[in-house]
């Protein structure tokens, strides 16, 4: 089991605000880590300092070895590091096909002077196969009939899934969801429960924002726990439980979640 | 008859390549610049200081040189995209929306009161001319025959823009473009390099412009600040939104309805006594009412920007649901707009 990714003494503030403070944890290859804690802990200002959308006043963040704190975003995202947004950000005004093509980022093909020569026989091909592949896991996201519909006319969960969709396309080594599971229906939360194991078997390790903790628990090796800008804890879920830092800062009375309603 | 319809096409042809070149900032990219008209009005004053030779008193500008018309429209359209790499890397690097548009307003108003204050550069107010015929020694043309030269040397670039623009549109990096417009921050984390993609289409679109500008000094035979002002943009920026944001057929067509139908359907209005610029304005007012009315109605114009459509209905390869006989391959539409 190696690190991912390993984030270490990671700094941010806002004005007067710890965002985030002393916050460290791993991320192991391979593996689901769920990263949970009360709202304001600082999960979401951790993602944002990781993927480079913020920069970080201090620390380091190494993806695959390589520090990658203060790096442009598009570069992050070019090692295989993808994130998402805790509200979907599809792109609306274009056809699901289209976000799903856009996701796999080629950089040679959306060259300027290659896309104003044309595409060659080879390159024709090679968009036909990507076509293909967009299908199929459109396909398996149940989504494929609205291929040329606006992304923008989806529905909330149909376009959970087309974010999804976009990281199966994208193939990225590591992809942070940032709250998934929000206002998602328990259908569709099974659907996606699986979907987030897929991208293990895929080859795409995961770290997972959620405040859905059964969601957690079921498809989670590996857990950290945020509170006031720092890692109280970390280790499997089912440790978790005994730990009383962490019943105190977010789990509270926590009720036995065996039963499939809570 | 005939002249006058030559003189409306080949205005027309060089609205389009206008049209398309600004399609490119706002209609892919997403970016609504009102510094546009300053690639225009650059265009035509360089083509106009490299060929119509030395100033002779009173008039004042710079270079003054006698290069033939291509060459001096080649380096007019460098100079247009210099000047947008200039504004664009500094009001593309951090600002969006109405914030970008103020500065690269305030850019082009400066530039504005600049050409027209500095006399030296480009003989103030009273702009520039003695631009007559370009070429038309050169192939031996008269009077009588220049314009349809004209005409066909306007309506060849336009062909050549049109052709550059609908592949790039239907490309790779025509579709990066639009997925700026349509969510930065997830083209980002897709790979994409925003501030470099939009800057390379701030630029493109520019380059555009000049050309277009150095087309219209030699239709205009003059050029200067007066004649043609930055609120002219909006005009361009009406015939984007009527033809269909995005789209080159649309950006076309839109420029035939909104620039040459309207400018030619209110030429014959009545004069009104005392009141000269009646005219000017009620075509301004038309093309307000106009806007308004698609903007409510019809948003996306009226051919809209074509997606790329996946027409096999059966899917291939992974997609193990054919209803129908398997195609040979994935037939798809890419849509030139």
């Amino acid at each position: 089991m190696t690190a991912l990714l390993e984030v270490e003494d990671l700094h941010k503030h806002f004005g007067g605000v710890q965002a985030v403070s002393a916050c460290s944890f791993t991320a192991a290859e391979g593996q689901i880590t769920g990263l949970i804690g009360p709202n304001g802990a600082g999960k979401s200002t951790a993602i944002d300092l990781i993927s480079g959308f913020k920069v970080p006043d201090t620390g380091t963040v190494r993806f695959e070895g390589k520090e990658v704190q203060g790096k442009a975003p598009h570069r992050i995202s070019r090692m295989g590091l993808i994130r998402t947004f805790q509200s979907p950000r599809e792109w609306p005004g274009l056809s699901v096909l289209e976000n799903l093509i856009l996701a796999s980022f080629e950089r040679r093909r959306e060259r300027f002077w290659r896309s104003l020569r044309g595409p060659t026989r080879a390159e024709k091909k090679h968009a036909d196969d990507q076509v293909v592949r967009a299908r199929a896991i459109l396909e398996e996201f149940g989504l494929l009939h609205l291929r040329n519909e606006r992304a923008g006319n989806l529905s909330g969960g149909q376009k959970r899934l087309l974010e999804f969709g976009r990281i199966r396309m994208a193939e990225p080594r590591l992809v942070i969801l940032d709250e998934p599971m929000g206002g998602v229906n328990p259908v569709l939360g099974e659907r996606m429960a699986a979907a987030v194991l897929g991208f293990v078997t895929a080859g795409t390790s995961v770290v997972i924002v959620e405040h859905n903790l059964p969601f957690i628990e079921r498809v989670t090796d590996q857990v950290v726990v945020m509170a006031e800008g720092r890692v109280i804890a970390e280790g499997p879920f089912a440790e978790l439980r005994g730990n009383q830092a962490v019943v105190d800062a977010y789990l509270g009375e926590m009720p036995s979640y065996d039963d499939d309603d809570v | 008859m005939i002249d006058y319809l030559v003189s409306v096409l080949t205005e027309g042809s060089i609205f389009a390549i206008m049209a398309l070149g600004l399609n490119i900032i706002w209609g892919w990219s997403g970016d609504f610049d009102l510094a546009y008209y300053g690639y225009i009005a650059l265009g035509a004053y360089m083509t106009l200081v490299l060929t119509v030779g030395p100033a002779t008193s009173p008039t004042t500008y710079i270079l003054g040189l006698s290069l033939p018309f291509p060459i001096a429209i080649a380096i007019a359209i460098i100079c247009s995209m210099l000047l947008a790499l200039i504004v664009g890397a500094i009001a593309l690097r951090h600002l969006r929306g109405i914030y970008f548009s103020i500065v690269t307003l305030g850019a082009v108003y400066v530039l504005y009161v600049f050409a027209g204050q500095f006399v030296p550069l480009f003989n103030g107010y009273n702009g520039l001319s003695g631009l007559f015929d370009p070429m038309g020694d050169f192939f031996g043309l008269d009077f009588s025959t220049y314009p349809f030269f004209y005409l066909g040397l306007c309506v060849f670039v336009l062909v050549v823009v049109l052709v550059m623009v609908t592949r790039l549109s239907s490309s790779r990096f025509g579709l990066a473009l639009r997925s700026l417009r349509e969510d930065e921050r997830a083209a980002a984390a897709f790979g994409r390099d925003i501030y470099v993609m939009k800057l390379k289409a701030y630029v493109l679109g520019a380059g555009i412009g000049g050309l277009a500008g150095g087309l219209f000094a030699g239709y205009l035979s003059a050029f200067n600040p007066s004649a043609w002002s930055p609120v002219e943009t909006i005009v361009l920026y009406a015939a984007i939104l009527v033809g269909g944001r995005g789209s080159t057929r649309g950006v076309v067509l839109g420029v035939a309805v909104m620039v040459m139908g309207l400018q030619e359907a209110t030429r014959y209005l009545p004069e009104i006594a005392n009141q000269p610029s009646f005219a000017p304005a009620f075509r301004l007012i038309l093309t307000g009412i106009v806007l308004v009315l698609f903007i409510r109605f019809r948003p996306q114009g009226l051919l809209p920007e074509r997606r790329l459509r996946d027409k096999d209905p059966a899917g291939k390869g992974g997609a193990a649901i054919a209803t129908e006989p398997a195609m040979s391959g994935p037939t798809l539409d890419t849509g030139t707009a």
